[in-house]
């Protein structure tokens, strides 16, 4: 399953990476540190991912303008995309859910609860039929 | 030649003597006709004597018989002749006193008697006239009275007689509808309401404030219909109700409309509008109260959009306040993940102290965690409901000393052990953690003192928080409790911590308010509400 992610923290990457290689899960994660690299990306014609992963609070472009352009894209908006977020704003969930999105999570306080979290997301999309490009 | 002068004598004599004897029968015959006229007139005049007694008699029945007071006075206002009914009601009687009509008439009536008088003389007869008189007993009576003159064969004026009405009881009557009147017209005329009378949709009486309101004259609002006093767009509407109230199918309607005044400005206006019906049930005319609300409207649009502005001020504090706490929060998951992979990835190089330590990481992150969700929830708390349940303060202080930095020089003690209370937790925590937190950072002494108490009185709760601090100066005892105001001179105040302590104390209807004195201390006293 190919996943681009996108997240401007380093941390939150690593614990991204550490998690799928703890789990041993089966993965490709494409890193993008904005809405602006993740959109070059997507368009730039290399392998489309199966899920995006999406941070909010970002620099340049937030995780909702990204979300908005992608689904107002006929091909992409297809693309699941699950919130990855510590923004626990009831607005900001409405407003992701209003756009389109796949899931909306929050970050847990605890790496460990961080990992159990991720290994249900990953689990629950490995199972799932992916719109393949 | 004697006898010739005697025979003519003779003849002669005997020629009077025929004469006087025709004669004689002449006036016998005469003597017979007027003894005859006589009788005759003996007789006549005996009937006019019966027939005239009989017609007095008649006369003085009617007289007597007239229901309603009737008086034959004379030139000069003496009474000739009166009925029973006249007695009665004036109390006096002709036939034992001298009576002066004049003299019971009221002075503010003399002048108009008098000229009713002349014009009675002048014409002959006299129709409603209307004064006021005193009758025997001295009380007033209004009375109304239709007179003729009486006239003798020359056709002289010789006396009035006078038929009395006595209109007392109308004349109170109409005196106290006139003065109802008056007083409804002072409140009509008066009131802040604007009212008018229509029919046939058009203003036939209007009062002051309906003129002011509109800026017309009673003349000019006449001439108008409702419709061109009405705002074109809503006329219609207007219209069609006042077309169903003449129509019988309304009593009332209401309605909130614009009006045109001269000028034409227009107002808001909310217009009530009752039907009036005759006696037929068939409407009469249709009072309209109109209250002018333009003011009253722009001020609720104003306030309207104060509440507006109000929101999104509070909603931009409240997305600030996530903004903030996010920022807050993304660290502190980092700083989390980091320790805990420390733990396992060095699992065999850390020894006890090193494992300890991580954990006191965790536990002062979780801490924290705790707390910028606490301030989040507080800035929410407008829409916010209070979760209110059991919070043991005890506890609360507890938890306090553990997230807080405490200096080691400094002790926290609770003197009396505190109550349980029932309260929003998270926000009783930030209340006294925020004042300990306070009285710890301004502890300059080698041994410094947090003490907590608590007191119960009725309806309250009162705890006092005393420390031996440097002491706050008399003048900022008010202005440390508002935002942004902060006195203390370390870097980490941000002169928030004391105006959200005394939010949540007014939360829970208390009061808050502190002693000092410098270099030895300060005691915040406060009251939480049972």
């Amino acid at each position: 399953m190919n996943i681009l992610f996108i997240e401007d923290d380093a941390i939150e990457t690593m614990k991204l990476h550490r998690t799928v290689s703890k789990l041993q899960l089966r993965v490709n994660i494409v890193e993008a540190k904005n809405g602006e690299e993740a959109l070059e990306y997507l368009k730039s014609g290399g392998e489309s991912p199966d899920i995006i992963l999406l941070d909010l609070n970002m620099p340049r472009m937030s995780g909702i303008e990204f979300l908005k352009i992608l689904k107002e894209d006929d091909k992409m908006k297809y693309l699941p995309t699950i919130v990855l977020t510590t923004s626990e704003n009831r607005a900001d969930l409405l407003e992701c859910y209003k756009i389109g999105i796949a899931g909306y999570v929050i970050k847990p306080l605890k790496y460990e609860d961080y990992e159990s979290k991720l290994k249900k997301v990953l689990d629950y999309w490995n199972i799932n039929e992916l719109v393949k490009a | 030649m004697e006898s010739k002068e005697v025979i003519l004598l003779k003849k002669a004599l005997d020629r009077q003597k025929k004469a006087r004897v025709q004669a004689e029968k002449i006036l016998e015959s005469k003597s017979k006709e007027l003894y005859d006229v006589t009788l005759h007139l003996k007789h006549a005049n005996s009937k006019l004597e019966n027939l005239l007694s009989e017609k007095t008699s008649e006369l003085d029945g009617v007289f007597i018989n007239i229901i309603d007071p009737y008086v034959v006075m004379d030139l000069q206002f003496n009474v000739i002749n009166m009925n029973l009914s006249a007695k009665e009601f004036l109390g006096y009687d002709h036939t034992k006193e001298t009576i002066n009509l004049e003299k019971l008439v009221h002075k503010d009536y003399i002048d108009y008697t008098v000229s009713s008088f002349n014009s009675l003389l002048e014409i002959g007869t006299l129709k409603n006239y209307k004064a006021k008189i005193y009758v025997k007993d001295g009380s007033e009576k209004y009375v109304q009275i239709n007179a003729s003159m009486i006239y003798d064969k020359d056709h002289k004026p010789i006396a009035a007689q006078g038929i009395i009405r006595d209109v007392t009881h109308e004349m109170e009557i109409s005196h106290l509808l006139t003065e109802q009147k008056r007083q409804l017209d002072i409140i009509i005329e008066n009131s802040p309401l604007s009212i008018a009378l229509i029919v046939d949709g058009k203003v036939i009486k209007a009062n002051k404030t309906f003129l002011n309101l509109l800026g017309y004259s009673e003349a000019e609002l006449k001439k108008l219909s409702v419709n061109d006093i009405s705002s074109p767009e809503e006329s219609e509407e207007s219209l069609r109700l006042l077309t169903l109230m003449e129509s019988g199918e309304l009593d009332n309607f209401s309605i909130t409309k614009h009006y045109v005044r001269k000028d034409g400005t227009t107002l808001l206006a909310k217009t009530s509008v009752n039907a009036v019906k005759d006696d037929d049930g068939r409407v009469a005319y249709e009072v309209a109260m109109i209250e002018d609300i333009t003011e009253q409207r722009n001020l609720e649009l104003q306030k309207e959009k104060l509440l507006k502005e109000l929101e999104a001020s509070n909603q931009g504090l409240h997305e600030y306040a996530h903004i903030v706490s996010h920022d807050l929060k993304s660290p502190l998951r980092s700083i989390s993940a980091l320790a805990t992979w420390l733990a396992e990835d060095y699992n065999d190089k850390l020894d006890e102290n090193g494992v300890f330590n991580l954990q006191q990481i965790q536990e002062k992150i979780a801490g924290m965690d705790k707390l910028i969700d606490g301030i989040l929830k507080y800035s929410s708390i407008n829409n916010d409901h209070l979760e209110n349940t059991k919070v043991d303060l005890n506890e609360v202080i507890n938890e306090i000393r553990e997230i807080i930095f405490i200096p080691e020089n400094v002790n926290v003690i609770i003197m009396n052990t505190l109550p349980t209370i029932f309260a929003d937790k998270t926000k009783i925590h930030q209340l006294f953690q925020n004042l300990i937190a306070n009285a710890v950072v301004n502890i300059e002494r080698e041994e410094g003192l947090v003490q907590i108490y608590s007191e119960e009185s009725e309806a309250y709760w009162k705890f006092s928080i005393q420390d031996n601090g440097v002491g706050i100066p008399k003048e900022y005892h008010e202005k440390i409790f508002k935002i942004f105001q902060s006195i203390g001179n370390g870097q980490r105040s941000t002169g928030i911590g004391l105006s959200i302590v005394k939010k949540i104390i007014e939360l829970y209807e208390g009061r808050i308010w502190l002693e000092s004195s410098k270099g030895e201390g300060t005691t915040f006293f406060f009251t939480l509400k049972k």
